[in-house]
């Protein structure tokens, strides 16, 4: 299956093309030795918990904070630390050495229910599509990881590169769509879009048919998606790609959603106490 | 006789309101914005429509007149705006507050303003989060607060439906006098009319300059942080006394016991539950129409809340922004016609826009229609500023 991808501002996900860049890969060879963290972190966010999670500190970030992590692969045990820690969900854990035939793949999981050990789940790729079967070889839900819960699951071997995530359990299955293929797919009206603030995509059209929003900002001061905790983190691209489909432009025609301080939630005492956050 | 053609511009709440009550008024009417609605100083504020923060008298009947307009104006638009009427209390930071308190709480009941003074057990009861050294407050029964964007959304919503018409992402870029009535340039050219009402708000001079009005509007900004879904850290509106000075710029004698730059920002604590339950604080005053929030400015206002709500030292912050308000000397807004026959403004509302609105936009209508109006207009006059 062939997807043309276009990258995380386009389709929220990453394509092939800046994971590539991203250096985030380790070498086919180290990939056979057995579990390695494989980060797909593409943006230039100011953002590094993974550098503070790893134990043996082979995740460097440093400064600016902006820097995307550098691995050292060589010294990576693949415990998934910084899988759970990764607030940008782009860090997994890959293990090609599992079985002769299967790889297996770990990925944070936030979604209830969670599937138990031995179950068959389906498959996902980056951009939420259908690959292949999998079973479910491992749950990890630890004190350290402060409920982000790691899920493993063994693919085909080959599927290792695509499978980035699993169909939630209980949900129906799933055809490979070739709509969802090219990426067109619309979302049906009553998926959440903003998790915060629980705002669907239906909302989000409303906001944009009848009441003339026409950027994300102005989704947002309709409907309030983007105005909860992470503000926007999230949904902004989501709700960019309605707003494309609903607009007939192109994601990059669209303005922006404006960003403000802080870059994350301080307390007002840390505000009160001189504004310094730690870098 | 054909219907007015009237062309209101600038979408903010106070045009939104004017639009709406004109079309009400039977008007055909036009909002024009170079944005979108509620795209500047409405979607930079906060929902207050309170008595509590007016001078007793004219000022604070016309916030009463507005409380009562949004009870009719939730029923009628088709926009949940969130107005809810659960009182506002003043806060006071000491026994001196508290003796000047009382003197403005007698002037309120004079005028008819459901208000009194707590004592410090009642200030607790009402507020348990509260600081415990404060002497006590004053309660305001009729004070509300809405989401101001929502109550844009629902005007011009309504005025859609009343056969109006938006012309939003549509700069004026001149406005010129033909045959007793305006043509309008417009980056989607021209519009005519036969009555003009400048909503402009701080560009409202700008706008008066295209027909040779000076309108003495200046940016006075304020900066708001908005805090993480939370318990209820206090159920309504709260405003530290000392914001009147702040506000008024009143005090007299009186100091507030605050830091060199919450006085050189005017910060004073205003604490606003919202619908989505987090809260918004401030607050600020200082004259620029820069639009980033400072960190100087919002570790004040942090430090402010604290003062008075302890318990915010934990509760995170995720969001500062900041506004200019449409500022005029003598703090009183200008809702008014002009020398130009058919040229109106409504304009210079200072941090009272979105509480004033509902009563500008139906005063307006009635100024246009040449009815009588509610109110003496002579306090709102733009004449008043002509020497």
């Amino acid at each position: 299956m062939t997807v043309e991808q276009r990258g995380l501002v386009y389709d929220g996900f990453p394509s092939f093309e800046e994971i590539r860049e991203a250096n985030g890969r380790p070498s086919a060879e180290r990939l056979a030795k057995g579990p390695v963290a494989v980060c797909e972190c593409v943006q230039q966010i100011p953002c590094n918990p993974c550098e503070g999670s790893c134990m043996k500190g082979c995740i460097h970030v440093g400064k600016p904070i902006t820097n995307t992590p550098r691995i050292d692969f060589d010294r990576c045990v693949g415990c998934g630390l910084c899988a759970a820690a990764c607030s940008g969900l782009a860090i997994f854990i890959i293990n090609m050495a599992y079985s002769e035939t299967e790889a297996t793949v770990t990925f944070p999981f936030e979604y209830l229910p969670l599937p138990e050990v031995g179950s068959r789940v389906q498959a996902l790729s980056r951009a939420g599509e259908y690959v292949c079967m999998g079973e479910v070889v491992r749950i990890q839900d630890i004190p350290k990881n402060d409920h982000t819960v790691l899920v493993t699951v063994a693919v085909p071997g080959e599927f290792a590169d695509d499978v980035r995530t699993m169909k939630r359990a209980g949900a129906p299955l799933l055809p490979a769509s070739p709509r969802a293929a090219e990426g067109k797919e619309s979302l049906p009206d009553d998926v959440l879009v903003c998790r915060c603030e629980e705002v669907t995509a239906g909302e989000i059209r409303r906001a944009v048919r009848r009441y003339g929003a026409g950027t994300v900002t102005e989704v947002k001061r309709r409907v309030r998606a983007g105005m909860g905790l992470c503000q926007g983190r999230s949904c902004s691209k989501l709700t960019m790609k309605i707003l494309a489909e609903e607009t007939g432009k192109r994601p990059d025609e669209l303005e922006p959603a404006t960003s403000r301080p802080p870059v994350r939630p301080a307390t007002f005492g840390e505000l009160a106490k001189g504004g310094h956050m730690d870098e | 006789m054909s219907r007015k053609k009237i062309a209101v511009i600038g979408a903010g709440v106070i045009g939104c309101s004017v639009a709406y009550y004109n079309a009400k008024e039977g008007a055909e009417v036009t909002l024009i914005d170079a944005g979108d609605i509620a795209d500047h100083t409405s979607s930079r504020c906060d929902g207050n429509v309170l008595v509590s923060d007016k001078e007793p008298g004219y000022d604070a009947g016309l916030t009463a007149r507005s409380q009562e307009l949004l009870d009719e104006l939730s029923r009628e638009l088709d926009y949940d705006f969130e107005w809810e009427r659960r009182g506002s209390m003043l806060v006071m930071e000491n026994e001196l507050e508290m003796e000047m308190g009382k003197g403005l709480c007698r002037r309120f009941t004079d005028t008819g303003i459901r208000c009194h003074m707590m004592d410090r057990k009642e200030l607790k009861e009402r507020e348990p989060y509260v600081a415990d050294d404060l002497p006590g407050g004053m309660w305001f029964d009729d004070d509300g607060c809405l989401y101001p964007m929502g109550l844009c959304y629902g005007l011009a919503d309504g005025l859609k439906r009343l056969g109006g018409t938006l012309s939003l992402h549509n700069a004026v870029t001149g406005i010129r006098c033909e045959n007793g009535g305006f043509v309008i340039r417009t980056q989607a050219g021209e519009i005519r009319a036969d009555v003009v009402v400048n909503c402009g708000g701080v560009r409202a001079p700008e706008l008066g300059r295209m027909v040779g009005l000076a309108i003495p509007i200046r940016a006075r900004q304020g900066q708001i942080l908005v805090s993480e879904q939370s318990f209820k850290v206090a159920r309504q509106k709260v405003m530290e006394f000392g914001y009147m000075m702040a506000k008024f710029q009143n005090g007299g004698e009186y100091k507030r016991p605050v830091t060199e730059d919450m006085e050189k920002y005017g910060v004073a604590l205003v604490y606003e539950p919202t619908g989505g339950d987090n809260f918004l604080l401030g607050s600020s005053r200082y004259f620029t129409e820069d639009l980033h929030a400072e960190i100087d400015v919002m570790r004040a206002i942090a430090q402010r809340g604290i003062r008075f709500f302890p318990v915010m030292e934990h509760i995170k912050v995720i969001r500062a922004y900041a506004g200019i308000r449409p500022f005029t000397p003598d703090h009183m807004p200008i809702v008014s016609d002009t020398e130009i026959p058919g040229y109106y403004i409504a304009a210079g509302h200072e941090g009272d826009g979105v509480g004033m609105s509902a009563i500008t936009g139906l005063l307006m209508s009635q100024l246009i229609a040449g009815k009588k109006t509610e109110f003496d207009m002579a306090p709102l006059s733009f004449r008043r500023f002509l020497q």
